[in-house]
């Protein structure tokens, strides 16, 4: 035992080193309080200071594991005139220190110390630290206990009290910082985190972070989050602490008990509960977190969001230097794992987000592709007039229609679908536009310029597995001829005041992109007197109503005799003919791009 | 300690302290000194200056022993010391021993 008596006049602490004996705590005691004695406390006083600090000792010699034996319990006795303040510093693993103690039933013969120290001791604090805990226990002293051994001037000593207090102020605030610290360090880091992910986005590396605060808060040595994933039956190491064993634990399969026999982690995934391990339920043999410490005591919490299972957070500690979690440390854990699962969940919606603005942003650039290739006027032919649309559906698909002057007389007529969507899609119609252009030389050559073109576009459209249908037309309005060719596309339509049946002319031809070299052929038919020609893309004729009824080429064909008869100009067939698709299928969005392109000889010219 | 044998009681005196140090041999002792025709037990406190919650513990186990044997014997504490006094009444232990002075 070792003792010092600092000669201060005011605030006088006493120190002792206490064995790790119950023997030895009497005596120690009993130095104590004739050092207290000495301070003038009264004999009350005294015993109640006396038990507090015997059974603060007995608790820190009873409960400190055998390898800390050779630690010496310290205690240390501070006072001053108002105030008293023991110390005793455990080598123990420390526990949950009580609100408020509670008498037990009279006839248990345990469980009274912590009453005892409560109830004489005004307030008592318990610090646990990594390497001791300290319990320090306070009192106020009663007037009578004043004891001013060497009183000065009178100013001088109510400044020398005034410092004394704002000194012993500033400790008890100190106190107080440290405690409010331990409670508050899980909320801080959590907030800390919480703004980090905010700036970084990476779940990751923020899950790290906070995850690396828990063991520092817990005092723990390894964690190991999980998160499910491949549809809903995989738990995969998202996190660990370092360093890991390399390569990373393997996923664990959650519809294959077999596959992972004890593995605690499973087990609370499976179970839907938190399981602890420690000495006495340590990990099995084959358990992936034996990699991290075979010896470990620790829990796995699964983490949920409402009811829906997201992973799994473990949490241990070597056995060699410290026992199993509090309930405080637990209830940390849990607190992580709750707050994790939140986030794991809210960046998941977050990156859902991104991506769906992506593909919004996608279509969107789709679409203004898609509307930039549409001529914005047509050439002046004399006696004819034109008319486009083009209806997107909400996945933007190739679509196309164009109209080329060839001379004055001539004009040549396109329709064509790219199969496909999005950007790429609108791409190769862009393309296929720009194609057309380029070959001016074969306009009256339809089939020709068809060949041409898949020469040119079957090695980029094979690669990616797309292929376009198109409908050439090459109206000779001086001739009085159509001459058609065909990749795979739907027939083009066409009747006359002079030829009323509605003729369907659909050239032989596959649709570029799926031959090297397909054979196109040209068709060539008169165009009589008030001629209405109707090119169309299968969004037209595939369209359903409700009954699950096609639109059909027929009714396509029934129409279009219809405003032959009626000699509708070609902007009002555009009009009649979009109402009626919209009034057969008034959905929205479209389940593909309708897309047609017509053309009519002015009843002045019929 | 002091254990004395007077026909029907067995009275023991002469304790300085009773804490975790030396609780459990205070126990063990006053079991071995039970005979068998006992109506009572009674422990002298009067020398005892120091009593902890061990103690406490002790003294509640001395009591369920006497109270378990077949007609029960009493337990008697005598002149406890203010402080001692003054632990069974902090812990509401005064209810449940028979405290005396004499």
């Amino acid at each position: 035992m070792t003792a010092s008596f600092p000669k201060t006049a005011r605030a006088v602490t006493f120190e002792l080193a206490l064995e790790c004996n119950l023997d030895a705590v009497r005596s120690a005691v009993v130095a104590v309080r004739q050092f207290l004695a000495e301070q003038g406390l009264p004999e009350d006083e005294l015993t109640a200071c006396e038990i507090a600090l015997v059974e603060a000792c007995n608790n820190a010699i009873q409960y400190a594991p055998v390898h800390r034996h050779g630690e010496p319990v310290e205690i240390k006795a501070i006072c001053n005139g108002a105030k008293l303040e023991l110390q005793v510093t455990d080598h123990t693993p420390g526990f949950d220190w009580p609100e408020a103690a509670a008498l037990p039933d009279p006839t248990c013969e345990r469980g009274r110390g912590l009453f005892l120290i409560q109830t004489l001791m005004q307030p008592v604090r318990y610090f646990r630290g990594g390497t001791g805990n300290t319990l320090v226990m306070r009192r106020g002293r009663t007037r009578q206990g004043y004891h001013h051994s060497t009183l000065g001037p009178e100013g001088l000593a109510q400044t020398t009290e005034t410092a004394e207090r704002l000194r012993d102020s500033e400790r008890v605030i100190t106190d107080m910082a440290k405690e409010l610290c331990v409670r508050s360090e899980s909320l801080s880091a959590i907030f800390r985190c919480s703004a980090e992910l905010g700036r970084s986005n990476d779940l990751k590396e923020f899950s790290e972070r906070l995850l690396n605060d828990l063991l520092h808060i817990t005092s723990s040595d390894w964690f190991v989050l999980r998160l499910v994933s491949g549809s809903d039956t995989c738990l995969e190491v998202f996190a660990a602490s370092e360093p890991f064993s390399v390569p990373l634990p393997p996923a664990l399969h959650l519809d294959t008990p077999a596959a992972n026999p004890g593995a605690v982690e499973w087990q609370a995934a499976s179970q839907r509960r938190e399981i602890r391990f420690d000495l006495e339920h340590p990990l099995a043999g084959a358990d992936p977190l034996t990699s991290l410490g075979r010896n470990s005591s620790g829990l796995v919490c699964p983490l949920f969001l409402h009811d829906r299972l997201i992973g799994t957070l473990a949490v241990g500690r070597d056995l060699s230097d410290a026992e199993r979690l509090s309930a405080r440390e637990a209830e940390v854990v849990r607190t992580f794992a709750g707050f994790l699962a939140i986030q794991c969940v809210n960046a998941q919606l977050q990156e859902d987000h991104v991506n769906g603005r992506l593909i919004a942003r996608e279509l969107e650039i789709a679409r203004n592709i898609q509307r930039a290739l549409l001529p914005k006027s047509f050439p002046c032919v004399r006696g004819f007039s034109l008319c486009g649309f083009l209806q997107s559906a909400r996945q933007v698909g190739g679509d196309l229609y164009d109209v080329l002057p060839v001379s004055d007389d001539a004009l040549l007529l396109i329709v064509a679908d790219v199969m496909g969507h999005g950007v790429p899609a609108a791409m190769f119609a862009a393309i296929l536009r720009s194609l057309v252009r380029v070959l001016p030389e074969w306009t009256h050559q339809p089939s020709a310029l068809l060949s041409k073109m898949n020469r040119m576009l079957y090695d980029d459209l094979s690669e990616v597995e797309m292929f376009i249908t198109a409908q050439l037309a090459f109206v000779d309005i001086r001739q009085r001829v159509l001459t058609a060719a065909s990749a795979g596309h739907c027939p083009l339509l066409l009747a006359s005041a002079s030829q009323p049946a509605v003729r369907t002319v659909s050239p032989e031809g596959m649709p570029l992109g799926i031959l090297r070299n397909p054979a196109f052929t040209d068709e060539t038919v008169p165009l009589g007197k008030g001629a209405r020609l109707l090119l169309y893309t299968d969004g037209l004729t595939e369209l359903r109503d409700g009954q699950g009824q096609c639109f059909g080429q027929q009714r396509l064909m029934r129409w279009l005799a219809s405003a032959v008869a009626r000699r509708l100009p070609a902007d009002a067939m555009k009009t009649e003919l979009a109402a009626s698709l919209e009034q057969f299928q008034p959905l929205d969005p479209l389940p593909d791009d309708q897309t047609f392109l017509i053309l009519a000889e002015d009843n002045s010219g019929s | 300690m002091k254990t004395q044998h007077d026909g029907e009681t067995l009275h023991i005196s002469d304790i300085l302290e009773l804490s975790a140090a030396n609780s459990r041999a205070f126990r063990d002792q006053v079991n071995a000194a039970l005979p068998a025709a006992l109506k009572t037990i009674e422990i002298d406190l009067s020398q005892t200056s120091f009593v902890d919650s061990c103690g406490l513990g002790a003294l509640i186990a001395v009591y369920k022993a006497a109270a378990g044997r077949d007609g029960g014997i009493i337990l008697r504490l005598l002149n406890p010391t203010p402080p001692v006094q003054q632990l069974f009444e902090l812990t509401r232990l005064h209810h449940l021993f028979e405290i005396a002075r004499r």
